[in-house]
C-alpha cells in the first residue's frame, strides 16, 4: 500500500501532554493507536476520535485527530451519528471499562446489530481510575475495592463473550505486554468493514491489582496466532473468551470472513435509491396539498 | 347560516369516530373552507374511546373552538369520558345513536339543556343499507351533509377514493349509508338554521396537515439532514415523516435503542457538520438533559422538539399540557441558557421550527421547540406558504486565515467562533463536556471557566431584542392584557377578539421565544397595564414564575393556571378579563373617595 508511507506515528501525536498517571497503561495503548493510524494512511482530519468519560477517555486528546470527549458511557451512539452523518469519515470510539459496560452497556448490541464500522477500544483495567478506585463491571469476583470493602459479590462481564454473543464481526484482545502485536490488531480491527471490537488491557498503576500490571498480564498471556486459533471459527472463539480472567488471549478472536454490509453502505443506498426524481425541497410542503 | 361551525364526536375504538372527523375536514378544505381538528384518545391505543372535534369556517381559524355547535354521540359513556374537551351547551344541537335506549328528555348531560336533541338509529340505518354497523362513521356523515350543508359531495368522494382500492362493492355500499344519513336529516329538520355560508375560495389550494408532520417537513425544508430519536407519544410522527422522506435529500434517520442514543446521535451528526434533530415528549426530554449540556459547552447546533404531555412520569401520554417550561429552560446542570420556542398553531410550527435550526446554526446552541400535543395533533387546513421568503442561515465555517492557527472556542466580537467540522482540513480541534480554553484543550482553570461561561451565554443576549419572536395585538396602550403561548395562544387570540367586541380595551402578547426572557420586551408591554392574566396549561403556574423569576410584573398581573387536558375556552377569558375591569374600576372608585 502506496499510503501507508504517507503518514508516521508522529503525525498523529498532539502538542497536549497527557495527564495520566506515570506508567498508566493508556501511554501504550495510544502508542499502539498512533502506529495504527499511521499504517492505515488516513489524514488526521479524516479521522474522528469519539470518547466517554474517565481516565482512558482522554485519549482522543491526544492524537491530531478531529476529537470529541463526550460524557460518561455515551461514545459510541455519537460515534455512529458522526459515521451516519458522513460515512467518508474513519471513526473510532474508547473509553473505559465502566464507561463501555456500565453506564454505557446498553449501547454496545445496538452499534453490533447494526453494524456501522466504527472500531471500539475498550481499555480495560478492570476498576474505575478517573473515580479513584471503585468496583468495575470487569473487576473479578470477591475483589475489594473502594466500593467493595468486603469483597465484591458480582460476577464480572466478560466483555468479549458479551460482543461475540451479540454478533460482532471483529473482536479482539491486545495488550501492552506486545506493543507491535496492539498495534497490528488495532490496524486490523480498522481495516475490517464493519463494527470492530478491541479489548485492550489498560493497566491502573494507581487502583489496580498486581495481577493486572504489566508483570502480572505478560504471565497468563498466550497469542491466540500461537495456539493456532483460527479466527473465522467463531464458536473457537467464544470457547477462548471464557478464560478472560484467568488467561490473556491476544490477537484476533473473530473476524467474519464473509463481512455483511455495513448500515452506513446500507444508508448510502438507500440515499441513492430514494433521491432519483424527488422533488426539491423546496416544495416539501406540496406533500399537504389535498385536491 | 353560519360562518362557524364546531362539531364533537366520540364513540368506541372501533367507531371510526377519528376517521370520520378525518374525512369532514378533507371534504371542508376541499369546499374551500377553513378548519382546524383535535383528537383525543383514552390512553388505551385501540378499544377504549376515542372522540375529535372539528371546527370548520369560512375564516382562518385560531383554535379549535368552544362549547360545541353539534355533539355526536354513538354512545353515552365514551362521550361523558370527554366532557370537558367536548363542552355542551345550550346553543348545541345533540345527535345520538338511539339504540343507546336514552330517551331525548334523558339524556345525560347533568345542568345543560341543548338546543335539540335527536336520537338517531345510526347502527340500524348502517345494517340496513351497507349490511355493517362498521358504516356506522359514513351514516354519520350523511346527517352532518344533510342537515349542515357541508361535506355531501366532497366527502363521498374521498371515501370513494379510499375504499375503490379495496373494492367497489364497499363504495357502493357505504353511498347508500350516506344517503340514508342525508335523507334522515331531511326528513326531521333543525329548529334553528345551521347550516354554514358557501364558502367563497372553492377550488382554492389549501394545504391540510398535523403540527408534528408540518415540524418535520419544516426540518427537512431547514437543511436538516439527521434525525436520531426514540418513539414517544405524541411526538413519533415527526420521527415518522421524517423517515419517510429525508433520504430523498441525502439525510438519514437513526431509530435508537434509546433517547440518550437518540440525542447522542444527533449531537454527533452536528459535530460531523449536519444539521440534526431529535424529538421527544416529557419523559424522554428528562433523559436527554445531559446531552443538552454537552451540546451546550460544545457549542453544537441541536434542535430539539419537545411535544409536552401530561407530566410528571407517563403522566397523561395522549392529553395536552405546558408544563414542561422549567424542564426546557432549566433541565441542566451548571450554567447554561438554550433557547425555547413555541408554536401557536400548524401553519406557526414551519416558521418557528426554521426559525430553531436557524438560531441553532447561528448560535452554535441547542434550541428547544416546545411543541404540544394539541398543535402537534391537530390538523389545519392552512393557505399555501411561500417558502422563498425564508432565509436558511447557517454556522459560520472558518476560513482560510481562521484555519491558519485554528482556534475552535475563539473569543470574538460577538462571542461566535467559527466551526470545523472531521474532513476539514486544518480544522481538527478537540470537542469536549470538560471546560476547555480556546483552542478546545481541557483546562481546571476557573478563571478560563468563567470566561468561557459568559462567551456562551452572552453569545445568545442579541436574541432578547429580536421583536420578530413576539405577537402583540390589541390596543398598544390598553389596561387590560393577556400573555399566552403554544395552543393556549390560539384561543387567547379569540378572546381578544371577543372581548373587544364586547368594549374592552385588552391586549395580547404572544411569546415565540420563551427562554431566554425578554426582559426589555415585556417591560415594554406591561408599562399600560393595570390588570392581566397569564394564561397556561400548567398547575404550577410556570410560564408565570419564569417571568417573576426575570422581571418585576406588575401588580395587577395574575395568574390563569390549570393541569392539560382540559381546554381554555375562548368564553371563559373573556369572562375572566370582565371581572379583571371590574376590580379595576372598583379600585379606581376606591380612590376616589376622600381620605378619612
Ligand atoms: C453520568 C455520570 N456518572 C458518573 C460520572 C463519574 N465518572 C467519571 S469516570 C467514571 C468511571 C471511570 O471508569 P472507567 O470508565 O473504567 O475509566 P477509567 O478511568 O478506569 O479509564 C465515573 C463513574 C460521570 N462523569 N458522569
Ligand atoms: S488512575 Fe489508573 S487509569 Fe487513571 S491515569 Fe492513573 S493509572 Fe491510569
Amino acid at each position: 500500500m502506496s499510503a501507508t508511507c504517507e503518514f508516521q506515528a508522529k503525525d498523529f501525536k498532539s502538542d497536549l501532554k497527557p495527564i495520566w498517571c506515570p506508567g498508566c497503561g493508556d501511554y501504550s495503548v495510544v502508542q499502539g493507536i498512533y502506529r495504527a493510524l499511521a499504517a492505515i494512511g488516513r489524514a488526521p482530519h479524516e479521522v474522528a476520535f469519539i470518547s466517554g468519560i474517565g481516565c482512558s477517555s482522554r485519549i482522543p486528546g491526544y492524537t491530531t485527530a478531529y476529537g470529541f470527549n463526550t460524557v460518561h458511557g455515551r461514545a459510541l451512539p455519537i460515534a455512529q451519528g458522526i459515521k451516519l452523518a458522513n460515512p467518508d469519515l474513519l471513526v473510532l470510539a474508547a473509553g473505559g471499562d465502566g464507561d463501555g459496560f456500565s453506564i454505557g452497556g446498553g449501547h454496545i448490541a445496538h452499534l453490533i446489530r447494526r453494524n456501522i464500522d466504527i472500531t471500539y477500544i475498550v481499555m480495560d483495567n478492570q476498576i474505575y481510575g478517573l473515580t479513584k478506585g471503585q468496583l468495575s463491571p470487569t473487576s473479578q469476583k470477591g475483589r475489594t475495592t473502594c466500593t467493595s470493602p468486603y469483597g465484591s459479590l458480582e460476577n464480572p462481564v466478560n466483555p468479549l463473550l458479551y460482543v461475540l454473543a451479540y454478533g460482532a464481526g471483529f473482536v479482539a484482545q491486545a495488550s501492552p505486554t506486545d506493543l507491535a502485536g496492539m498495534a497490528a490488531t488495532l490496524e486490523e480491527a480498522i481495516r475490517y468493514p464493519g463494527f470492530a471490537f478491541v479489548n485492550v488491557q489498560s493497566p491502573c498503576v494507581t487502583y489496580g491489582e498486581e495481577a493486572q500490571q504489566i508483570k502480572g498480564l505478560k504471565a497468563i498471556s498466550e497469542s491466540l496466532a500461537a495456539i493456532g486459533h483460527d479466527p473465522a471459527d467463531r464458536l473457537a472463539a467464544m470457547d477462548l473468551a471464557q478464560h478472560y480472567g484467568s488467561k490473556m488471549h491476544l490477537g484476533v478472536f473473530y473476524k467474519n470472513p464473509e463481512p455483511p454490509p455495513t448500515y452506513d453502505a446500507l444508508i448510502r443506498e438507500r440515499q441513492a435509491q430514494l433521491s432519483q426524481g424527488a422533488p426539491p425541497k423546496e416544495r416539501i410542503l406540496d406533500l399537504f396539498i389535498k385536491k | 347560516m353560519r360562518k362557524d361551525l364546531v362539531f364533537g364526536m366520540a364513540g368506541s375504538g372501533g367507531d371510526g369516530i377519528v376517521s370520520a372527523g378525518d374525512s369532514l375536514l378533507q371534504a371542508a378544505s376541499a369546499e374551500g373552507y377553513h378548519g382546524v381538528m383535535t383528537k383525543s384518545f383514552g390512553s388505551q391505543i385501540r378499544g377504549g374511546e376515542s372522540s375529535c372535534r372539528v371546527r370548520i369556517s369560512t375564516d382562518p381559524v385560531l383554535n379549535p373552538g368552544g362549547n360545541l355547535d353539534v355533539a355526536v354521540a354513538l354512545n353515552w359513556e365514551d362521550f361523558l369520558k370527554f366532557g370537558a374537551e367536548l363542552p355542551v351547551a345550550g346553543t348545541t344541537v345533540v345527535i345520538y345513536e338511539a339504540a343507546t335506549g336514552v330517551a331525548e328528555n334523558q339524556i345525560p348531560l347533568v345542568g345543560v339543556t341543548p338546543l335539540q336533541v335527536i336520537a338517531v338509529p345510526i347502527a340500524a340505518m348502517a345494517k340496513e343499507t351497507a349490511g355493517t354497523e362498521r358504516a356506522k362513521n359514513t351514516v354519520v356523515l350523511g346527517l352532518i351533509a344533510g342537515w349542515f350543508g357541508i361535506g355531501g359531495e366532497a366527502v363521498m368522494k374521498g371515501i370513494s377514493k379510499k375504499l375503490a382500492k379495496k373494492s367497489q362493492e364497499l363504495v357502493e355500499a357505504n353511498q347508500k349509508a350516506f344517503d340514508s344519513g342525508v335523507a334522515f336529516a331531511k326528513s326531521h329538520p333543525l329548529k334553528a338554521d345551521m347550516t354554514i355560508v358557501p364558502s367563497a375560495s372553492k377550488g382554492a389550494v389549501k394545504l391540510l396537515t398535523d403540527g408534528n408532520d408540518m415540524c418535520a417537513a419544516a426540518a427537512i425544508f431547514a437543511g436538516c439532514q439527521f434525525f436520531g430519536g426514540y418513539p414517544i407519544t405524541p411526538s413519533t410522527e415527526i420521527m415518522q415523516f421524517f423517515t419517510n422522506h429525508v433520504w430523498k435529500y441525502g439525510g438519514a434517520v437513526l431509530q435508537a435503542e434509546d433517547e440518550i442514543a437518540g440525542i447522542g446521535a444527533a449531537v454527533g451528526a452536528s459535530f460531523a457538520g449536519k444539521k440534526a434533530m431529535t424529538a421527544t415528549s416529557g419523559p424522554g426530554l428528562s433523559l436527554k438533559s445531559e446531552m443538552m449540556g454537552l451540546a451546550s459547552i460544545a457549542e453544537l447546533p441541536l434542535v430539539i422538539v419537545d411535544v409536552q404531555r401530561g407530566g410528571p412520569s407517563t403522566g397523561l401520554p395522549t392529553k395536552t399540557e405546558q408544563s414542561d417550561l422549567f424542564a426546557a429552560a432549566f433541565s441542566a446542570h451548571g450554567d447554561v441558557i438554550r433557547p425555547v420556542l413555541a408554536p401557536t398553531s400548524v401553519a406557526d410550527i414551519f416558521r418557528t421550527t426554521v426559525e430553531a435550526f436557524n438560531i441553532a446554526e447561528y448560535y452554535q446552541t441547542p434550541v428547544i421547540i416546545l411543541s404540544d400535543q394539541e398543535i402537534a395533533s391537530r390538523k389545519e387546513t392552512l393557505d399555501p406558504i411561500d417558502t422563498s421568503q425564508f432565509k436558511i442561515i447557517d454556522r459560520l465555517k472558518p476560513t482560510g486565515s481562521d484555519l491558519q492557527d485554528y482556534k475552535r472556542f475563539k473569543q470574538t466580537e460577538n462571542h461566535i467562533s467559527p466551526i470545523s467540522h472531521p474532513g476539514m482540513l486544518g480544522g481538527t480541534y478537540l470537542a469536549s463536556g470538560i471546560e476547555h480554553v480556546e483552542s478546545g484543550a481541557p483546562t481546571n482553570s476557573g478563571s478560563v471557566h468563567a470566561r468561557m461561561n459568559d462567551k456562551r451565554i452572552k453569545k445568545l443576549d442579541p436574541l432578547k431584542d429580536r421583536k420578530d419572536l413576539f405577537e402583540i395585538t390589541g390596543n398598544p396602550d390598553a389596561p387590560l392584557a393577556l400573555v399566552a403561548w403554544g395552543s393556549v395562544a390560539g384561543v387567547c387570540r379569540e378572546a381578544l377578539q371577543m372581548a373587544r367586541e364586547q368594549g374592552l380595551d385588552v391586549k395580547l402578547m404572544v411569546p415565540y421565544l420563551l427562554y431566554p426572557v425578554a426582559e426589555q420586551t415585556y417591560r415594554d408591554f406591561f408599562v399600560s397595564v393595570q390588570k392581566g392574566l397569564v394564561v397556561e396549561q400548567s398547575h404550577l403556574a410556570q410560564t408565570f414564575k419564569v417571568l417573576r423569576m426575570h422581571l418585576d410584573l406588575p401588580k395587577g398581573l395574575q395568574s390563569l393556571a390549570r393541569s392539560g387536558a382540559n381546554p381554555f375556552l375562548p368564553g371563559e377569558i373573556v369572562a375572566a378579563l370582565h371581572q379583571l375591569l371590574a376590580e379595576l374600576q372598583r379600585s379606581h372608585e376606591g380612590k376616589l373617595q376622600p381620605q378619612e
